[in-house]
């Protein structure tokens, strides 16, 4: 479906445009290619929330006739897991769900990380949806293999050692919602001096945690981002 | 996994004759009762009330039942914890003091000149069971007067532990801590009474205790922040420590706590954040952890928090897990502050020799004193 999005835009574009969205569309497809190779046949692959990338990358193994189950880790408040794993069991892929807290419990059982970045940092970090570092920590302590899927156009001049200095807040009354309809003790937070809710958009992953980087122009260990930028692959 | 018995099948469940032969009726009652109690586990159970509830009900069963000399009450003490659901994973409170009676009998038994089995090794092969100089009447108010002993002590536990705070908590600091527990709690709000600090506190998965534990806090005066768990490793590095409660405490010093705490402690670790557990000694256990098998340590509960069931196609397609628990290795853990004091988790064995017998570390074992059966 992604790919016929994505070819219509093309065909719809003058000439001048339509080079961008088909440095965009390639990347991608380049990624899918080199990341579904990285797949085997008994893999059991842990994802983190959605990403469209690395669902493509699924399905695309799945369209190969690949045997894999897929681990689900979602977290509050966004819940974007769910949505992946209706996509991947409308494909047919065995799926599990957790959530991020139970992530040590079933991580003995997963053969490869599979992560999707937002940016790509120069000095190596890699910029996630909150919780990506934590799995990535995760991953290492029980020595499975971390593979990061990011297109150059999503590598940065910017350099960040921690999560803070550098973040977005999302609505803080989002992670008041419960499943099970009873309110939550907090809800009256903005009366109360004393409390406040703080819903962290991104985190940076330290490059130690991260096995391997999959761009479209080769696979690549994160301390490589200065050099990808230096090139200048990113022509758009 | 944990099977809950409705109260019909459960009447089925008798118990052992030899029992029933040794006990009174009204008692009878009164065991069956606290049985049906242990069964209907509820989550939001205080671990404090359950075990005086124990200590009562032991006590109730020591003074009523037919016994002459302590091999005798310990044997009906066994078969009783046969017949209480202690293997369930909840229960390591119950049985834990269920342990320090036992002890106590022993000890009672053996008289002044008891040997500490933490003494030495000609300490095992001195028999405690030999029957005493002591009547049963006798005994029976040595045992009585330690067991009130016990519950002054189980009693003091809390307080012991939360007059610590002002020692392990100075001023502007930022403390993250991670679901409810009413002795973190409480030793944060005592803190609160000298000094100016921070809390940070995990929401916790799926039942968002979190939540309550912020309410509490920011009632008692403290300034409290709400994250989600996956937060954790972003701000943990601005964090001066990590204090947190526990379910259990293994022998070995590593914890079995409430679900997502492991990750917790290792992204404290990798920043070198000091992780500080505060729990009363009735959480420590003589087990240690066997088999990574979820069946054996872990107890898998509804998913009804995490996946509405009107998303019930996907609940019939997708395998949910939800575990209650989480194991915490011992490495990961700087600091036991208990009603004892502080202690670093390599010196949990020294306590639990004193604490519990080795006859008695698994209940299950109907046999009284390895020493004599082997000689």
């Amino acid at each position: 479906v992604r790919k016929q999005w994505y070819q219509r835009r093309v065909r719809g574009h003058s000439q001048t445009h339509s080079s961008c969205f088909q440095n965009i569309y390639l990347a991608g497809k380049s990624i899918t290619e080199k990341a579904v190779n990285r797949i085997v046949n008994g893999d059991t692959i842990l994802i983190f929330k959605k990403s469209q990338l690395i669902l493509h990358i699924l399905l695309e193994a799945k369209a190969q006739n690949k045997e894999f189950k897929v681990v689900v880790v979602d977290s509050r408040p966004d819940l974007s897991g769910v949505s992946s794993c209706e996509r991947l069991t409308a494909a047919g892929i065995p799926c599990s769900y957790v959530y991020i807290n139970s992530s040590t419990y079933i991580m003995k059982k997963v053969t490869k990380v599979m992560l999707a970045a937002d940016a790509l940092l120069a000095n190596g970090y890699v910029l996630g949806p909150v919780g990506t570092a934590m799995m990535g920590l995760i991953a290492n302590t029980y020595n499975k293999p971390v593979i990061v899927c990011c297109e150059t156009y999503k590598f940065c001049e910017r350099v960040q050692t921690d999560s803070i200095l550098y973040n977005e807040l999302a609505d803080p009354d989002s992670m008041l919602k419960t499943l099970n309809a009873e309110e939550s003790p907090v809800a009256g937070w903005r009366e109360s001096p004393n409390t406040r809710l703080v819903n962290l958009v991104y985190d940076t992953t330290p490059p130690a945690l991260v096995s391997i980087v999959i761009t479209e122009i080769a696979e690549l260990p994160c301390s490589s981002a200065p050099v990808v930028l230096r090139r200048g692959a990113v022509k758009m | 996994v944990v099977s809950t018995q409705s109260t019909a099948s459960f009447k089925n469940h008798e118990m052992d004759p030899f029992l029933l032969k040794k006990i009174p009726k009204d008692t009878v009652s009164r065991l069956e009762e606290f049985a049906l109690y242990l069964r209907e586990s509820k989550k939001e159970r205080r671990s404090y009330v359950s075990v005086v509830k124990t200590v009562n009900v032991f006590r109730d069963l020591i003074c009523t039942a037919d016994w002459v000399t302590a091999r005798e009450l310990i044997k009906i003490i066994k078969c009783y914890c046969k017949y209480l659901p202690l293997s369930q994973s909840n229960e390591t409170d119950v049985s834990n003091v269920v342990r320090r009676i036992l002890k106590i009998i022993r000890e009672e038994n053996a008289g002044p000149e008891a040997t500490n089995l933490a003494d030495g090794i000609s300490a095992f092969f001195k028999s405690d069971m030999k029957p005493s100089n002591l009547g049963r009447s006798d005994l029976q108010d040595n045992i009585l007067n330690s067991i009130v002993e016990l519950l002054v002590e189980l009693d003091t536990s809390k307080s012991n532990i939360i007059n610590m705070a002002l020692e392990h908590i100075h001023s502007n600091e930022r403390i993250l801590t991670y679901g409810h527990s009413n002795t973190i709690r409480d030793f944060l709000l005592h803190g609160r009474r000298a000094r100016d600090f921070e809390v940070i506190v995990c929401e916790s998965g799926p039942s968002l205790q979190g939540h309550r534990m912020a309410a509490e806090l920011s009632a008692g005066g403290i300034k409290t922040t709400v994250i989600a768990d996956s937060a954790a490793f972003a701000i943990i590095h601005a964090v001066n420590k990590v204090i947190i409660g526990t379910h259990t405490i293994m022998a070995d010093g590593a914890l079995r706590a409430a679900n997502g705490v492991h990750q917790l402690a290792m992204a404290a670790k990798y920043f070198s954040v000091p992780v500080i557990v505060c729990a009363a000694l009735y959480k420590l256990s003589p087990t240690h952890l066997c088999s990574y098998d979820p069946d054996a340590f872990n107890k898998v509960i509804g998913p009804e928090n995490m996946l509405n069931f009107s998303n019930a196609k996907l609940h019939s397609k997708v395998l949910i897990s939800n575990p209650d628990f989480d194991y915490v290795p011992s490495d990961l853990i700087e600091l036991f502050i208990t009603n004892t004091g502080g202690h670093a988790p390599s010196y949990l064995y020294r306590i639990i020799s004193e604490l519990y017998h080795p006859d008695d570390y698994d209940l299950d074992n109907m046999c009284v004193e390895t020493v004599e059966d082997e000689l």
